[in-house]
């Protein structure tokens, strides 16, 4: 177990134990379990609880939220990075130039947001 | 050099004129100051230096192509591709004149003409060419037209014969090209006037001997490699087979002694009995197949086989009897074969079949034409006096001469081959020109012959008649450049 | 604590405004061509983002000529700027050019060539009223201009971090681009989803891939790896599977078997011009980043990496030439050929040489014009439908327009090396660079399957020229001034570099030296 690669094998060993466990907890079910074949619809449901279920298993999701997550991941790894420029910016050497390039950086993702909203995403209708 | 230069702006010019008779008249003048260009080629060469390199070419054209790749752009000609240049050149002229009267189905006559001039630059590129790469980017440029000259008017079954063609050749430039390859790469050359003398290692020689001879056989063609030749032949157009016939096939010969044998000379005189032994094998394949056959045009393509096969091996025998026989040969070959193709072309257009028997008694209805054809015939078995005996009978001689029980084996039975041939071509006539007159050839179209034929074949016949009385014609300009090229083996 | 860590190691890199000028102009235009989308009107869109999207990219080729001649690392490392670096950007600026003229044709198709929008769902009644009336997308521009500055730095990057981040940025504009096609949107959605899944299957390959070799060296910078190379401590085999992962990545990207499935649908799906501009510039990108990798970082394995490479050199020439012949619909043919062409190309790699080198950017500019005229007359040959790409309609070409079918004819041609075109130069230079590397075998097999290939190629000629034209032969649209424009670049460079390739050939030999 030691060496680079060592680590990688507690891991496997790890994903081996995880994989008969899971193997485990369904045979034995299968052993355990009364048999008793059925043709009774109700069986073959979704969800034995003696509701039908209503529509598909396929659900639709708006698409309005997919882009505010976007923009929300946009906004939130900018933060990540203004966090450790914060700190540093005003150490010598830095100074100007290192505000100039945040700058940029925050002007990029301003432009895709005014590009959003010119494109109307941000309106909830 | 003016001679790839006119035919390509012909060709060109063929393509690009909108009238079809213009486009073929401008191709065949093209063709025609082509062949004159390649009369004063002799004028001027020097004479011999012993001491010289052993490839001497008369006049050259060495121009800097890609320097980074080592392209160079090498021409030159000399004693032994100097007669097919002029063949080639022949060839095509009366080939373009006999469009300017006749347009195979699906006419646009002018296109046809522009293929074959563009078929003629590439020949004569690959006879000129004394640059390795060179030769082969002329090889290749052959292929293309020729492909479309027989799947565009050909007979019904062109599309496969084309496509037999086209793999059999491919194939044969794929292992062209590695065996050149492997030559460039071991001496840092492609220059043929370096290589021909130059001595290789031996195990060099023998991959590139093999690979080159086995790319060379499969245009020439030589047995067993045959198979795609009668079908093209067949379905081909007249002056595609013309074309095919007279000069195509001998980029394949000529590559084999000038190239093949110049660069790996050891590897040929290793080789050579197997490469004698399969040209016995053709001579004799070909005769029987041919005595079997039942098809005029048939019957001509596998003739060739046979033909072939003695150049191959007067090639074998490495001796200079033997060059001068392969020389000969093919020139005879060419002149012969292509006036059997043009007369097949007008017994088949007039009769509508090209069936034997459905044909007979062409000597009554069509005296001209059956006489011409019963001439090419007699040629081409080999009668002495005329182009086709000098080549067989110098390749027999030639295998004698080698001595030795197996060559002489080989010489007995190319000879029993020579009778052979004797013997389809004389059952050719019996079926054809003798004996009833079948339906087909008594309801024959224009049975006299039209001056544009005449003026189309009358060289030709002209030709195998002098060529016959005097084979010095070929022999005197080549006798020079065999004897260089036998010093090579000889060394 | 880290605070102070990060004062002492954390510098301000020196930058080299100029090596990098090329890069920050088009990402500086993408910029300002998303601003243009965001606040010009609807009708003066069109005009000003092709305007700007020429300016842009002459204006960085400017900026790479006059930078030509430098050698340099800069950026802290992460970009090197030499003679192949500055010659793969000015092919992909020049090749994306010609793309560009492709992309901006709006004469053939009211609208041009892509839709307004791509999300609408297809064979609804809006996607067929967007399909026929409605001006196309203009985001196009920018986004091309984006995907074209991360090509250039993907064969600039000089680590393996900076070469991820720019596969990333030229390849999302790329998905996006599939699936924009104006006609047969279910098949531009298909490819473009295949391409995305398949392509960030790669991406992680080659990210996982980055992570180990960094394990292995310590180092992502390709300078360090490959000090790190022999000396290096850790275990070997992390050193392999590492090389092995990345090189996935970018074989994928480059199309060369076994990671070329996506090439025939992705080129099938995505509206044609967008196609032309993958098969030339993409290709140009990927096999930079494949030779500085291979040239760069890991030159000491070779002998561990050339017979795994060859033997998918080998591979990706057979499959591409073999199922070309299979093939029914014209794009897909062209898309097996490019596969078989990637193939040639990594022989030419594979010399692990000056020559190799040299021959290998000499064929992918060959290649590139070649292949661009040739989705070029794809895009003119339509009927009421669109373009029909299916071989049959191309049936009878030859009768109905001459010009085109010639020139099309020509292109085959150049792709089967036939001599006097840009193919045969291009391939007798990669195998004479492989030949003179003791690498023949790849050379026969090479030559085998030019052989192969060619006869797809003749199927095309003949159905052109051979057979009558039958009722569904479509005409061949006249095309607009930037088509023609671009097709008649294309065939003649492949014309010129067939008979004059002098002078490009210099360039390559000039441009052939790596920096480290």
């Amino acid at each position: 177990m030691d060496g680079y690669l060592g680590s990688y094998a507690t891991l496997g060993i790890t994903l081996l134990a995880g994989a008969l466990v899971f193997v485990g907890a369904f045979s034995a079910n299968r052993v355990l379990r009364p048999r008793r074949p059925s043709v009774s619809s109700g069986k073959f449901e979704s969800y034995e609880c003696g509701l039908d279920p209503v529509g598909g298993d396929w659900a639709q999701a708006q698409i309005r939220y997919y882009v505010y997550a976007y923009l929300y991941a946009l906004f939130a790894v900018e933060s990540v990075f203004l966090f450790p420029w914060a700190v540093i910016f005003d150490r010598p050497g830095f100074g100007g130039a290192a505000v100039v390039e945040m700058a940029i950086f925050v002007a990029v993702l301003a432009l895709g947001l005014l590009y959003a909203w010119r494109k109307r995403v941000l309106r909830w209708a | 050099m003016v001679l790839l230069v006119v035919p390509a702006v012909g060709a060109v010019t063929a393509a690009l004129v909108r009238h079809d008779l213009a486009g073929r008249i401008a191709g065949t003048v093209a063709a025609a100051v082509a062949f004159l260009a390649t009369l004063p080629l002799p004028i001027g060469r020097g004479t011999r230096v012993d001491t010289g390199p052993a490839l001497v070419p008369w006049h050259q054209v060495d121009v800097a192509w890609v320097p980074s790749l080592d392209l160079r752009f090498h021409l030159g000609v000399d004693g032994i591709s100097y007669p097919l240049v002029v063949l080639t050149a022949l060839l095509t002229l009366l080939c373009c004149g006999y469009t300017l009267w006749r347009v195979p189905d699906p006419g646009r006559g002018r296109l046809l003409v522009a293929l074959l001039l563009i078929i003629e630059v590439g020949i004569l590129g690959v006879f000129l060419a004394l640059d390795l790469i060179l030769f082969f980017v002329f090889f290749e440029l052959v292929l293309l037209p020729m492909y479309a000259v027989i799947a565009g008017w050909g007979g019904p079954g062109r599309r496969r014969a084309a496509r037999m063609f086209v793999l059999y050749t491919l194939l044969g430039s794929v292992l062209l090209l590695v065996g050149l390859v492997t030559v460039v790469g071991a001496a840092g050359t492609a220059d043929l006037v370096q290589l021909t003398g130059t001595r290789l290692g031996t195990g060099t020689q023998y991959a590139a001997f093999v690979l080159l001879a086995i790319g060379f056989a499969v245009k020439s063609p030589l047995w067993p490699l045959h198979t795609w030749l009668p079908d093209a032949h067949t379905e081909a157009p007249t002056v595609g087979s013309v074309i095919l016939a007279g000069v195509l096939l001998k980029m394949g010969t000529y590559g084999l002694l000038r190239v093949a044998v110049g660069v790996a000379p050891d590897a040929a005189q290793g080789a050579a009995p197997v490469l004698g032994g399969f040209a016995a094998a053709a001579i004799i394949v070909g005769g029987l197949v041919c005595l079997a056959q039942n098809e005029v045009k048939r019957l001509i393509a596998y003739s060739s086989v046979g033909h072939m096969g003695f150049v191959l091996l007067g090639i074998a025998t490495l001796q200079p009897v033997g060059f001068q026989a392969a020389l000969v040969g093919n020139v005879a070959h060419g002149l012969i074969t292509g006036l059997l193709f043009f007369l097949a072309g007008a017994v088949k257009d007039r009769a509508h079949t090209g069936e034997l028997a459905k044909l007979g008694g062409l000597r009554e209805t069509a005296p001209g034409l059956s006489g011409l054809l019963g001439f090419a015939a007699v040629a081409s078995l080999g009668l002495p006096g005329l182009a086709g005996f000098w080549g067989e009978a110098f390749a027999i001689v030639a295998a004698l001469r080698t001595g030795g029980a197996y060559w002489n084996v080989l010489g007995v039975v190319a000879a029993f081959g020579a009778a052979l041939a004797a013997a389809y071509l004389l059952r050719l006539l019996r079926r054809t020109t003798h004996g009833p007159a079948s339906p087909a050839v008594l309801a024959l179209d224009g049975p006299r012959l039209s001056a544009a034929e005449l003026v189309a074949w009358a060289p030709l016949v002209l030709l195998i008649v002098a060529l016959g009385l005097l084979p010095a014609l070929v022999l005197g300009p080549g006798a020079a450049a065999v004897d260089a090229l036998h010093g090579v083996v000889g060394r | 604590m880290t605070t102070d860590i990060a004062a002492e190691t954390l510098k301000l890199p020196s930058l080299d405004y100029a090596a990098l000028a090329p890069m920050l102009i088009l990402f500086g235009v993408g910029c300002v061509g998303v601003l243009v989308e965001a606040i010009a009107p609807k009708k003066a869109r069109f005009p000003v983002q092709l305007v700007l999207a020429v300016l842009g990219i002459a204006a960085s080729l400017t900026a790479i000529v006059l930078a030509a001649g430098t050698e340099k690392v800069t950026a802290a490392g992460a970009v090197a700027v030499d003679g192949p670096g500055l010659f793969l950007q000015g092919s992909i600026a020049v090749l994306g050019l010609v793309a560009l003229l492709l992309i901006s044709e709006r004469s053939l198709e009211r609208g041009g060539a892509f839709v307004a929008q791509a999300a609408v769902t297809a064979n609804s009644e809006a996607d067929r009223d967007q399909a026929t009336r409605g001006s196309g997308a203009t985001e196009v521009y920018p986004l091309i201009i984006f995907s074209l500055g991360g090509m250039m730095l993907f064969a600039a990057a000089n680590d393996l971090l900076t070469m991820f981040v720019a596969l990333e940025v030229f390849s999302l504009p790329l998905y996006l681009l599939c699936a924009m096609a104006r006609r047969r949107r279910l098949l531009s959605q298909e490819a473009a989803l295949k391409y995305f899944l398949l392509g960030a299957f790669a991406s992680a390959f080659f990210l996982f891939g980055i992570a180990l070799v960094y394990g292995y060296a310590g180092r992502v910078d390709f300078a360090g790896i490959h000090a790190a190379v022999l000396d290096s401590p850790n275990d070997i085999a992390l050193l392999y599977i590492g090389l092995a992962m990345v090189a996935i990545g970018l074989l994928f990207k480059a199309a060369l078997a076994p990671f070329h499935v996506w090439t025939p649908d992705v080129y099938q799906g995505a509206p044609t011009p967008v196609t032309a501009l993958m098969a030339a510039c993409t290709k140009v990108a990927a096999f930079g980043g494949l030779l500085r990798v291979l040239y760069v970082a890991f030159e000491r394995s070779q002998w561990d990496y050339r017979p795994v490479l060859g033997a998918i050199a080998v591979l990706t020439m057979l499959v591409g030439a073999v199922l070309a012949v299979t093939q029914t619909d014209i794009k897909r043919l062209l898309a097996y050929s490019s596969i078989a062409n990637a193939g040639y190309v990594l022989v030419g790699v594979l010399a692990i040489s000056k020559a190799g080198l040299a021959s290998s950017l000499f064929y992918l500019v060959a290649y590139g014009f070649s292949v661009l005229a040739a989705f070029g007359i794809v895009t003119l040959v339509r009927d009421a439908d669109g373009e029909a790409t299916h071989l049959s309609r191309w049936a009878g070409l030859g009768r109905r327009s001459p010009l085109y079918a010639t020139l099309f004819t020509f292109l085959l041609l150049a792709f089967a090396g036939i001599p006097l075109t840009s193919g045969f130069t291009a391939k007798f230079g990669v195998f004479a660079a492989a030949i003179e590397a003791d690498q023949t075998w790849l050379v026969i097999a090479g030559v085998i399957t030019s052989a192969i290939i060619a006869f797809p190629y003749l199927r095309v000629v003949v159905m052109m020229w051979l057979s009558e034209p039958g009722e569904s032969t479509p005409a061949v649209s006249l095309p607009g001034a930037l088509t023609a424009a671009a097709v008649t670049i294309g065939a003649a460079a492949t014309l010129l570099l067939g008979i004059v390739p002098q002078p490009l050939l210099d360039m390559t030999e000039n441009a052939a030296h790596f920096v480290r």
